[in-house]
């Protein structure tokens, strides 16, 4: 049962910050649905914890540490889902001894890279192909930037071990280095 | 013979998987030198880091502005949701 009082807080929080809790949240999942969701989530848990926020952070400050651990969850999530065929990408790029096989050995790409990450189409194309990659290893590919963190706090928080996480990258950047080149040099 | 090979010049499928690992944590002494003796003879695996640079990069400066919303519509919907757990 929320007090009328903290109700009315509440209200004008949500009239103030859900722009800026919104935002927040699409620039770490890329997802519109989700974000929308996350700072909904995020109000609910605040409402529920109204009586524990004693003002000694600013609201904005509070809903935004609600909201982070929201986006956490929603990741860690994300990593404990099973995905199937895991193997048979190494087996689509290198042979049993583990050399390149002829036809998924890196290609020259014959081009800048400065030219390249300048290239708003180069990019469009990178974000499609890491958008066809499963979720989870698309969301070990990108972790690090969107929180700027280690690969050691990354596997804390997706509560997976190091190898496990570097394998899981490996084997996305492997596809996504294959789709790149198939939707972009191809062309 | 082979297996002395392996063990000091790594599979390619192994010394991507070290590129890889190098971007996120940090190599041994061993798997360092490993890696740098088996580029020195395998340019597709020295393409291949050059091209996963390229890639890390773009991810890092990917734009993830979130699209023009009708924010509106999220506060009714949010501020619904607050009242019907009152």
């Amino acid at each position: 049962m929320i007090h009328p009082m903290e109700n009315e807080i509440l209200e004008n929080w949500v009239e103030q910050f859900t722009d800026e809790l919104f935002k927040w949240a699409y620039y770490k999942t890329s997802s519109l649905e989700t974000a929308k969701d996350l700072v909904q989530d995020t109000f609910l848990v605040a409402a529920e914890k109204m009586h524990t926020f004693k003002g000694d952070s600013s609201p904005k400050t509070w809903l935004f540490s609600i909201l982070n651990h929201k986006i956490i969850d929603f990741y860690r999530k994300k990593s404990k889902k099973p995905i199937a065929m895991e193997n048979n990408i190494i087996s689509t790029f290198f042979d049993k001894d583990g050399s390149w096989r002829q036809d998924g050995s890196p290609k020259n790409w014959h081009d800048e890279e400065q030219h390249l990450l300048d290239n708003s189409e180069f990019k469009e194309v990178l974000k499609r192909c890491l958008d066809s990659l499963p979720e989870k290893w698309n969301t070990c590919v990108k972790l690090k930037y969107l929180t700027q963190k280690s690969g050691e706090e990354i596997c804390q928080e997706l509560k997976i071990t190091p190898s496990n996480f570097w394998q899981i990258v490996h084997r996305a950047k492997l596809q996504l280095r294959d789709c790149i080149e198939n939707n972009w040099f191809k062309n | 013979m082979k297996k002395l090979m392996t063990f000091l010049f790594l599979s390619c499928y192994k010394a991507t998987e070290l590129i890889e690992k190098n971007f996120h944590f940090k190599l041994s002494y061993l798997e360092k030198i490993q890696l740098r003796m088996h580029k020195m003879m395998c340019n597709a695996c020295t393409q291949y880091e050059k091209q996963s640079l390229i890639l890390e990069k773009g991810i890092s400066k990917m734009d993830n502005k979130a699209p023009n919303i009708d924010i509106v519509a999220l506060k009714i919907r949010i501020s619904s949701k607050l009242h019907s757990f009152n």
